[in-house]
């Protein structure tokens, strides 16, 4: 699924957008308090329906249509302006757009195309007025016409987070899912501030979370250390894609891309600096092929002392590797152990989603979608097979009245039995149950209008229960943690010990037997006794409770 | 976070058996890891954190063990042998041999056969009953007196003594050399506390139901679904400098334009979603911890040194600092204590002079706020981050100004609550020069704590949070009945339950039917109501919640599930911690549309269209199906038939509409837009 968001000449008019009060700031850190234009919009459609657009300041017509730049969707159609300038999370009402026309004049503007050769890349607004039935093509010149509201439907639209971006991104490759890079970010310890090597930028979900986890601030100026994603991609095609998103969203300052096979090129900046990492993210298909450049030294000769490590020297380094197939931990883990990476830790995450719903089961319910007709409890089954009897007993009486002059009489017992039984039931059933359905009607619709609450308003009827969504996802991906100390020399060590030197230590701490723990707490209480603010706080809320209860 | 472990750190033990210990790293005593033994801990302060140390044998002369960094091949080098016997070639684990704890001098093992394949035994010779160690407990308790290079020459004798080790698979021959490690080798190390590493200590070894059984997984859920993370640098509001006779009205007036990326917590879980939170925002671990250089360092800690066994968590420490956060009985500011004192000043000369009573110390911005329903909050695990709310002159910390904290009470009837409620004593400066300094500390610190709490329960009620994260026992329907107003317009929801129940009835408040119902306009006790009251709508049985306050409502869960990754023996653990899964709903705060909203999808226009089958262009797909399956899903109202049928029937015929056009799409219908 690889598509395109609607956009136009977005980064043209980036420059324009300095108006509003935060200006630099992506909408993804902070959105303001209203849309804006030339900016990141979420339009949710349903729950899980979620489509991103550029909102574009209406200029005249756009693309046909009379309102500007338009989005369609099932739920109607929904021209840009309607959504320009209001709060975020605001409920968009449909605007009565007239697509008709416009689907005509496109074919007659393309057959003009064909023909001609001519004005393809002149710009709409310059395009001389087709004939159209309507106002659309009438005041197409200069004006923009102003949306009606429609009641077809409505959407709301949300602030950008990287939650929604995950779920409503072009596809460009396998994507890291929230429950994933949100359990991933919380292990390598990401933070404001950090920096994060992120390899394999693929669909840029990851580098969105990423760079609102390490985000603390746009450098001010060259040089400034703030938190920073270096994000590599090898897909050249991807790589452009990626870039421009960045900028669209205002995150180039943050997350720094480049396009580099990491396997051979390894993790450094382009001119040959250490972006000083210490949360690692590789998303590849052979991490082990990377990750001897991820080393304190060059690993193939540790005394090569022009070799550059792309981590923190000062740190100890995070890394989660995040592999589909079980071969590639494997070897992914070995190669980890032969580098001197801790504290492996292999996980893969699973995650559900829930649906909530009521369970209506009756055999007094309407029959609205969704409600089981078959008996709610052992009560109701009884009380129906008690009246089915006593019908059956019913007929038979007659019949046997009627029959005693026929001559079926002979006829078997257990025959008409069984076949009035099974009738009666039928009808019993059919019957029963359109009758209450009647009946329970009414009761609804007096609470609804009254409010009375004689019956129970139908979304409270039956059950709350949750299930599982219809498709889980049973598997993302392999997730590998390690963890790189910093590196210790003797010369470190020499000098530690000279400025914490072991003395003569007295006191014990951790684990210790029972009697020093018992002089311990006996100390403490002592000193509690001279000026412990709990015990004044404890004492005071009890003078509290005192008075209040007076 | 440092580099290095630091003098008085809070810092997590990890020992072999798997166990942890949280404790507070003091210079000058001795460590104790009880059976593993002990050393001082001068010698891991200002060494680097994840390194494995391993105790020595005490040298002749000294009577304590000095550690040693265990290289990562000496770690490994049981797998590397492995590996390189499943290869084949004994070659690549070269300098590794000698690091292998084996029973046999020289061998891997007895289970290697002459090409060096591991020979891996079935279960069929099961040992016998009598095949067992040889060593008494004395034996060992006298190997482990002796010196015995870290245990491994234990280890190595048990493997030897043991009468059937011949006979053990390979399988379980390395489970009982692993056993046998865990128990005896004395190696540890030590790991930073943060938010991670503490939370799995306290879900795992410590009491779980203090933080509500929160797992990582779900740490990471809320604070992202939360959309939590740094929003700004810090900005106060300018100091008014009144004067001591100058009351209420002299209070700094709330600037909301000013106030952004502020979150609101509920938090019962002891502090750790706070610590979570304040995490993911950049103000857990104090700024100039991160950023200096050795030689600062170095200095600063010689200063601190002396004072060092007088920590500020428990609270003796006075100061002339203007950082005053809760009420205490009987602080004063004068009293000096000691050396302290000078120290103290010089550092709070950098701060400027002394700021006047009604300064706000808050920033306007990155700020969480804490509702809770006890007088004091509960944040007792914030400790473990040298954070303590109820320390009345707190060492500077980045909590004080982005942590703020009111009761329910003083959120919804702050007119009853008596702090917010009474007015700042007024003096004038004679006045109080003739007070005793006790009587005037007192004097200072209500009118502090009048304007503190008046900015706080304004700022609160003010509303325009950006989001709302909470892991409460509390019902959340009451939660959000009050928070949600506070609210800004897409601003995230996401609440943490050990349990689906609560949360599964709170989502229920937002379901379709009701929803539905809601804006059908058939609902008389919300007729006539503007969308601001509407907001503030206190609930009935039929509507707990404004339906239309929240979108994209959803519950979730997610569970990482351990492995065990070894060559030739990957697979998931066999046992993993139980209990409580753990449910975050999510949700955005919505803005209802004014007025009536109608919902008929674009059925109706293509239907009694204008000569329109002729175009459909391909950007506006809506056919006839989808557009009233959309119908059937969605809020369906129809003004018209209001006073005639009821919404009940009407759903149910609109549906059947929507069925008979699209019966194959009636699935999706269900599970999809239904639930939007």
């Amino acid at each position: 699924m690889e598509t395109e968001i609607p956009r136009s000449n977005v980064t043209d008019t980036m420059a324009s957008t300095t108006t509003n009060q935060s200006p630099t700031v992506s909408p993804f850190l902070d959105p303001g308090p209203v849309t804006k234009v030339n900016s990141l919009a979420i339009l949710q459609l349903s729950r899980d329906n979620l489509v991103p657009v550029y909102l574009e300041a209406p200029k005249g017509k756009h693309d046909g249509y009379a309102e500007g730049a338009v989005v369609n969707t099932r739920y109607g159609s929904f021209p840009h302006s309607t959504m320009i300038n209001v709060p975020w999370g605001s409920q968009i009402r449909a605007s009565k757009v007239d697509t008709g026309s416009r689907g005509r004049n496109k074919r007659k503007r393309d057959a003009a195309d064909d023909a001609g050769k001519e004005a393809k890349d002149t710009p709409e607004e310059s395009n001389t007025p087709l004939p159209s039935n309507g106002d659309a093509g009438a005041d197409a010149e200069v004006q923009v016409k102003k949306a009606v509201a429609d009641s077809s439907g409505f959407i709301h639209v949300l602030p950008p987070t990287p939650e929604v971006w995950t779920s409503s991104l072009p596809h460009r490759t396998q994507v890291v899912y929230t429950p994933d890079y949100s359990y991933v970010l919380h292990r390598i310890r990401a933070r404001p501030g950090s920096t994060l090597i992120e390899a394999g930028a693929g669909s840029g979900s990851f580098s969105h979370a990423s760079a609102r986890a390490v985000y603390n601030g746009y450098p001010a100026r060259e040089g400034d250390k703030k938190g920073k994603v270096y994000s590599f991609e090898f897909h050249e095609q991807r790589y452009h894609k990626m870039k421009q998103e960045l900028i669209d969203h205002r995150l180039d300052d943050i997350v720094h891309l480049t396009h580099r096979d990491v396997y051979n090129g390894g993790f450094l900046t382009d001119d040959g600096k250490s972006p000083e990492a210490e949360s690692v993210f590789l998303d590849l298909p052979a991490p082990w092929e990377a990750l001897p450049h991820l080393s304190r030294r060059n690993p193939k000769d540790p005394n090569d002392k022009t070799w550059v490590s792309p981590l923190n020297p000062k740190k100890s380094a995070y890394l989660c590797t995040f592999s589909p197939c079980i071969e590639q931990v494997t070897k992914t883990v070995s190669a980890m152990r032969r580098l001197g990476w801790m504290d492996i830790d292999m996980v893969e995450i699973a995650n559900r989603k829930y649906h909530t719903s009521r369970e209506r089961v009756g055999l007094n319910l309407c029959f609205d979608r969704g409600v089981n007709n078959s008996a709610r409890d052992v009560d109701e089954a009884l009380a129906r097979l008690t009246e089915i009897e006593s019908r059956f007993r019913e007929h038979a009486a007659k019949s046997r009245g009627e029959g005693e002059s026929d001559d079926d009489e002979e006829m078997d017992d257990d025959d008409a039995i069984a076949a009035t039984k099974t009738k009666g039931g039928k009808k019993g059933n059919k019957k029963g149950s359109t009758e209450n359905g009647n009946s329970t009607i009414p009761d609804n619709e007096e609470g609804n209008v009254s409010g009375s609450g004689s019956g129970t308003a139908p979304w409270m009827e039956g059950r709350l229960i949750t299930r599982g969504e219809p498709e889980i996802k049973t598997h993302t991906s392999y997730l590998v943690f390690a963890i790189l100390p910093r590196e210790w020399t003797e010369q470190d060590e020499a000098a530690a010990a000279a400025r914490y030197p072991v003395v003569g230590e007295q006191k014990v701490i951790g684990v210790v037997d029972k009697a020093a723990r018992k002089k311990e707490r006996r100390e403490q209480l002592q000193k509690a006794t001279l000026g412990n603010r709990k015990a004044r706080r404890k004492e005071r809320d009890a003078q509290m409770a005192v008075t209040e209860a007076a | 976070m440092h580099s290095v472990i630091r003098p008085n750190a809070w810092v997590a033990l990890k020992l072999p058996s798997g166990i942890t210990k949280v404790i507070q790293i003091t210079p000058n005593t001795t460590i104790s890891l009880g059976k593993y033994g002990s050393f001082p801990a001068n010698l891991v302060i200002g060494r680097p954190f994840h390194l494995t140390f391993e105790l020595l044998d005490k040298n002749p002369d000294e009577n304590f063990s000095r550690l040693r960094v265990v290289p990562s091949d000496e770690l490994y080098a049981e797998v590397f042998a492995e590996e390189a016997a499943a290869e084949g070639c004994a070659t690549s684990a070269a300098g590794a041999g000698d690091a292998v704890i084996s029973a046999t001098e020289g061998e891997e093992f007895s289970l290697v056969d002459d090409n060096g394949n591991v020979v891996a035994r079935s279960n069929r010779e099961i040992l016998d009953e009598n095949a067992r160690q040889t060593l008494t407990q004395e034996e060992i308790e006298e190997l482990k007196r002796e010196g015995n290079n870290a245990g491994k020459d234990v280890i190595a004798k048990l493997l030897l003594s043991h009468t059937a080790i011949d006979q053990k698979t390979s399988f379980s021959l390395a489970k009982y050399k692993l056993l046998k490690t865990k128990k005896y080798i004395r190696r540890f190390q030590v790991l930073p506390i943060d938010v991670a590493t503490f939370a799995q200590w306290q879900l795992e070894e410590r009491d779980a139901s203090k933080i509500m059984d929160m797992r990582a997984e779900m740490i990471g859920l809320v604070g992202c679904w939360g959309n939590v993370h740094y929003s700004g640098e810090e900005s106060k509001l300018p100091d008014p400098k009144v004067s001591t006779t100058e009351g209420v009205e002299a209070c700094v007036e709330l600037e909301k334009e000013r106030l952004k990326g502020r979150w609101l917590v509920v938090d019962d879980t002891c502090g750790l979603l706070v610590a979570a939170m304040a995490e993911r925002m950049g103000v857990l671990y104090p700024a100039e911890e991160e950023s200096a250089d050795e030689a600062e360092e170095q200095a600063e800690e010689k200063t601190e040194d002396p004072q060092a066994d007088s920590t500020a968590a428990d609270g003796s420490v006075q100061q002339n600092g203007d950082v005053e956060m809760r009420e205490t009985t009987e602080t004063t500011e004068t009293v000096p204590v000691g050396k302290k004192q000078p120290l103290k000043q010089s550092r709070k000369s950098k701060s400027g002079p002394r700021a006047s009573d009604f300064a706000i110390p808050y920033s306007q911005t990155n700020t969480l706020t804490v509702l809770h329903s006890s007088s004091q909050p509960n944040l007792s695990l914030l400790n473990y981050w040298n954070f303590d709310i109820t320390s009345p002159n707190h060492a500077p910390h980045p909590l004080l100004n982005h942590l703020l904290n009111l009761t329910w009470l003083q959120l919804l009837k702050p007119e009853l609550d008596t702090s917010y409620s009474t007015p700042p004593p007024t003096a004038t400066p004679e006045v109080l020069a003739s007070w005793k300094p006790s009587r005037r500390g007192n004097f200072h610190r209500k009118r502090r704590r009048y304007a503190r709490i008046r900015h706080i329960v304004d700022n609160t009620r003010a509303g325009g949070f950006a989001g709302l994260v909470c892991a409460s026992t509390m019902d959340p329907i009451s939660i959000l009945k009050h928070t949600l107003p506070l609210l800004s317009g897409g601003a995230p929801v996401a609440l943490y339950s050990p349990s689906v129940e609560s949360l599964a009835a709170l989502a229920d408040c937002f379901s379709v039917p009701r929803r539905t119902a809601w804006t059908s306009g058939n609902v008389p006790e919300i007729e006539g109501l503007s969308n601001e009251e509407l907001e503030y709508w206190q609930g009935n049985e039929r509507f707990p919640l404004n339906p239309t306050l929240l979108q994209g409502v959803s519950i979730q869960t997610s569970r990482a599930r351990k492995w065990q990754v070894l060559p030739g023996r990957t697979h998931p653990l066999m046992t993993e911690r139980g209990g409580a899964d753990g449910y975050v709903f999510t949700a955005w705060r919505a803005r209802p549309a004014e007025g009536r909203i109608e919902a008929r999808g674009k059925f109706k226009r293509s239907a009694g269209k204008k000569g329109g089958e002729s175009a459909t262009p391909a950007g506006e797909t809506p056919t006839t199906a989808e557009g009233m399956q959309h119908d059937g899903a969605e809020e369906v109202l129809v003004k018209r038939k209001r006073s005639v049928s009821s919404l009940a029937t009407e759903l149910a015929m609109t549906e059947k509409v929507a069925e008979v056009t699209s019966p194959t799409k009636k699935r999706k219908s269900e599970d999809g837009n239904l639930e939007a």
